[in-house]
């Protein structure tokens, strides 16, 4: 990409220390259907690159979607000008870690290329997601299916050598179903399969058994629901719900650029201090990691959007906190090397600290094992309603589907369990991990603009002792 | 833009498209983040971009385009095309607005004077230095700057141009690792901009809420600060749009000329508000914006919609297209008569929320939700303020609203990261509401 060259070479003409441009590329469909009716097809196609700089310790971002080197050299200027008034700012110069960059060129491959297949096909998939949910016999009165695919495709320079070339397709299916039986009604609200690849991950996940899943529970849970325990008891917690706590409590914790502050006027800051590193936060039996590498994942990449190999980071090793999630500047601060958690939603993002497929590492145990010793206790498999406070230390979420278990027994649905707990509490309880992973994909909001990435959740079962339960 | 405009309607009409919206962007936005009193990252982006629909046979499609060639912009037509051909039909697609429309300049939307706006790092430093003279240690926030030129061509004989600025910030401060308070403040025109009173705002509550304690749990009578309550109304913009009704996203689905909300509560979308930061002069289907009242006095009256939900529910558009989706522009909630003192002094025991974030709901068509207290809380006793931290609202949306008890006198607006459509509203005191806080 020529216009990229040109945008470094003219950035550190203009007085920059350092200069990265980024070109991406977005294409893609999207469909949805409301209550049976298709509600149109939306095509997007969107490129444009984006120039990020250093002058004189300040950092200046600038972008267009006019690709012409007029263009791009206005931009340049304006991010060069805007560094250098930023550095009068400023109390100490922004610095970037050392880092090996590469030549590189990476893609996922599709075996069904989804441009190949008419939008009318893909309404298929949500169609097949109506008639297998009416099947289920239960009263579905609000149904809204969403059916997107898109094609990423990105180049980076930077001033220190690295290109990198990626093409990653994904794919995804979004769900809302409002489920009405006895004058009751309980809600899967923004469900969502995804993957990395081809319109072929789609149809093997069949998605359509997932609301298929989902309405049943929540029948059962309307015409046998019963109250939760309250009080102290054991909880085991699903992928689904390991997922989300280890997503909020640890992986959002551990981004360097929140520990530092540089959130703090929109997602917040953090409990952990630079010097946390070392800490124990878990139970032995607790090891959380953030693998942006895994085949097929919602948050899948090779090379972060500063140019960066990625790698699986070890959050947690063992309860003990081990690595924090960085980017180049603040892997400076901690005197470290990037871990290349540097990502950037669209050409018109800067690159933050981010999340990729963070997830909960299996322990040894089979799920039987798991609740065999429990007395009484609740199994939640899915939540709705959750939320953690700005610094990710008290947290709560609400089972969706959930049951009660009684003398090493699945029982009944419970309604609505809620969990509300601090971060130390909820992983110092854990007393036993099962053996297999699950992840579930989620947007993973942060930034100002906002910023939402594609990221994965999950991990094993987990079981938890002696935890406060609430009832609504 | 408008050349552009009409060479895609011409082409679009050639194809034999029905229905065509040609919305074009001429967008320059600047940012300036600051973190640690320093400057993080100063920003500027140059846009300009269509957003084009089409209709033919009740088949509907969209997209935004980017490269605006004349080449790309008949590829883009001929792709939409071939894309509908074989699609199924929206049923329940009843057309756009027919124009043409007359429109109003509507005052203090526009500033010359932000256009030509060099250097906006003054305002940070002013903001940055008045929460520190409040007595913050730390302070972070955002600084925006807009210049924005629409153009609107439609196959309904619709022709229409807007061009607007606007300047904002947010701050937020803090005195030690528990302590903070957040201010903000979005005009349209820089007269009206005070990076003083966003800085005094959040050093003054990070200051006030030193040393917190746990705070309890129970119902309390709960006095939320303006930002803290426009979060909750700005769920209510989302709730209050057609579409997310019909989607099973909105606890007034089937509540038309139903109480939702205590007599005290008149809500309205005001899309023609002067220095409404979401003030424009049309909706997307060029329709004049207006101001619509959604609740009256407790009373829900009606959906936001365009013109196509509005002929399927056999009512008139309330000039809130969004094509696809209805939405507000200005969510506005009518002032009290409650002075703030006053306002205050109706509470013998309980919680000011300064601001709150994170809410999320357990099921949108019940209303039940739980948001969490961020920046200054406060126990209110006989007047004195306490800090506290630690607690979390977990209640109804509906019940919220028809537990209001008192509304302020002065309205603000608000409009930041939590809060993406503009809302204006006073303080409001609302009776029992939830509280529960971590027990582990």
């Amino acid at each position: 990409m020529e216009l990229l060259e040109f945008a470094v070479e003219k950035a550190l003409e203009l007085g920059a220390s350092y200069a990265e441009a980024r070109y991406e590329e977005k294409s893609g469909t999207h469909l949805a259907m409301k209550n049976g009716s298709p509600e149109g097809i939306g095509i997007e196609a969107d490129r444009g690159i984006g120039i990020r700089v250093l002058a004189n310790g300040g950092m200046g971002f600038a972008s267009t979607n006019v690709l012409t080197k007029e263009s791009v050299a206005e931009a340049v200027k304006r991010a060069v000008k805007l560094a250098k008034a930023a550095s009068q700012v400023r109390n100490e110069p922004i610095e970037f870690s050392d880092e090996d960059f590469h030549r590189v060129s990476y893609k996922v491959k599709m075996k069904k290329d989804f441009r190949d297949i008419s939008p009318e096909e893909k309404l298929e998939i949500l169609r097949k997601i109506e008639e297998e949910v009416k099947a289920t016999g239960a009263n579905v009165p609000m149904r809204y299916l969403m059916y997107s695919d898109q094609l990423w495709k990105k180049v980076f320079v930077n001033s220190e050598g690295a290109y990198v070339k990626s093409k990653i397709p994904r794919v995804s299916v979004v769900y809302n179903l409002v489920v009405f039986e006895n004058g009751q009604m309980e809600q899967a609200p923004f469900v969502q399969r995804a993957f990395s690849g081809g319109f072929e991950l789609i149809e093997k996940d069949e998605p359509w058994n997932w609301a298929v899943k989902d309405v049943k529970a929540l029948k059962r849970l309307i015409t046998e629901g019963k109250k939760p325990p309250e009080g102290r008891v054991d909880l085991v917690i699903s992928p689904e719900v390991a997922g989300i706590a280890v997503h909020e409590s640890v992986g959002h914790p551990y981004e360097s650029d929140r520990i530092f502050g540089r959130e703090a006027a929109q997602a917040g800051e953090s409990f952990v201090k630079p010097d946390m590193l070392g800490e124990r936060i878990g139970s032995e039996v607790v090891t959380v990691i953030d693998d942006p590498t895994i085949p097929n994942s919602w948050g899948f990449y090779l090379y972060d959007d500063e140019g960066v190999k990625a790698r699986p980071r070890y959050l947690i090793r063992n309860g003990i906190i081990t690595e924090f999630l960085t980017n180049r500047e603040y892997a400076r601060k901690l005197g470290q090397r990037s871990n290349a958690s540097a990502r950037a939603i669209n050409y018109n993002r800067e690159p933050i600290v981010r999340m990729a497929n963070t997830y909960l590492a299996p322990g040894d145990y089979s799920f039987e094992e798991l609740i065999e010793d429990i007395k009484l206790g609740v199994y939640m498999v899915s939540f709705n309603e959750w939320n953690i406070d700005d610094r990710r230390y008290q947290q709560r979420y609400i089972g969706r589907e959930a049951y009660l278990i009684e003398n090493g027994e699945i029982k009944y649905p419970v309604r609505r369990p809620i969990l509300e707990i601090t971060t130390r509490a909820l992983w110092s309880s854990v007393d036993a991990v099962g053996k297999e992973v699950e992840f579930y994909p989620g947007t993973c909001g942060k930034g100002e603009p906002g910023q939402g990435v594609p990221v994965w959740m999950g991990g094993a079962h987990a079981r938890l002792r002696d935890i406060p339960l609430r009832r609504p | 833009m408008f050349e552009l405009n009409e060479f895609i309607l011409k082409k679009a009409e050639e194809l034999g498209f029905g229905d065509v919206v040609v919305l074009s962007y001429e967008t320059n936005r600047r940012q300036v983040r600051f973190a640690n009193n320093e400057i993080t990252v100063a920003k500027h982006w140059h846009e300009r971009k269509v957003e084009l629909f089409v209709e033919k046979d009740k088949r509907i499609a969209s997209t935004t385009i980017t490269e605006l060639s004349e080449e790309n912009v008949e590829r883009v037509l001929k792709t939409l095309k071939k894309n509908i051909e074989n699609l199924s039909p929206k049923e329940d697609y009843y057309g756009i607005a027919e124009g043409p429309f007359q429109y109003k300049d509507i005052p203090e939307t526009f500033d010359k004077a932000i256009v030509e706006l060099d250097e906006p790092n003054d305002y940070v430093e002013i903001a940055i230095n008045t929460a520190l003279s409040e007595g913050a240690k730390r302070v972070a926030g955002v600084l925006y700057t807009d210049h924005n030129r629409l153009y609107l061509t439609t196959s309904n004989g619709v022709e229409a141009f807007d061009e607007g600025t606007g300047i904002e910030i947010s701050v937020r401060a803090f005195v030690g690792d528990l302590e903070s308070g957040h201010g903000t403040c979005s005009a349209r025109v820089l007269k009206k901009f005070d990076p003083e009173l966003a800085g005094r705002k959040a050093g003054e509550i990070a200051h006030m809420a030193k040393d917190p304690v746990q705070g309890p749990e129970g119902r309390f009578d709960v006095i939320f600060d303006p930002l803290a309550f426009a979060n909750l109304l700005s769920y209510m913009g989302f709730m209050l749009s057609a579409y997310a009704a019909e989607a099973g996203f909105s606890f007034l689905a089937g509540k038309l000329g139903q109480k939702v909300a205590s007599e005290l509560v008149t809500l309205k979308d005001i899309g023609n508000l002067p220095n409404g930061y979401g003030t424009r002069k049309f909706d997307d289907e060029g329709v004049p914006t207006r101001e619509t009242t959604v609740i009256e006095n407790g009373t829900f009256k009606t959906f936001l919609l365009n013109t196509s939900l509005a002929k399927k529910y056999g009512t008139e558009t309330t000039a809130n297209a969004g094509l696809i989706m209805p939405r507000p522009w200005n969510l506005v909630l009518e002032p009290g008569d409650y002075s703030k003192a006053e306002l205050f002094s109706e509470v013998k025991r309980g919680i000011y929320i300064t601001n709150v974030w994170y809410t999320r709901f357990q099921n949108y068509v019940t209303g039940d939700f739980s948001t969490i207290p961020r920046d200054g809380i406060f126990l209110v006793e006989n007047g004195e303020f306490k800090p506290i931290r630690n607690i979390r609202v977990s209640d109804n949306l509906q019940r919220i609203l028809s537990n209001v008890v008192a509304i302020g006198n002065e309205p603000f607006q608000v409009h930041w990261w939590e809060v993406s459509r503009p809302v204006i509203t006073p303080y409001v005191l609302v009776k029992d509401v939830g509280i529960t806080r971590a027990t582990k």
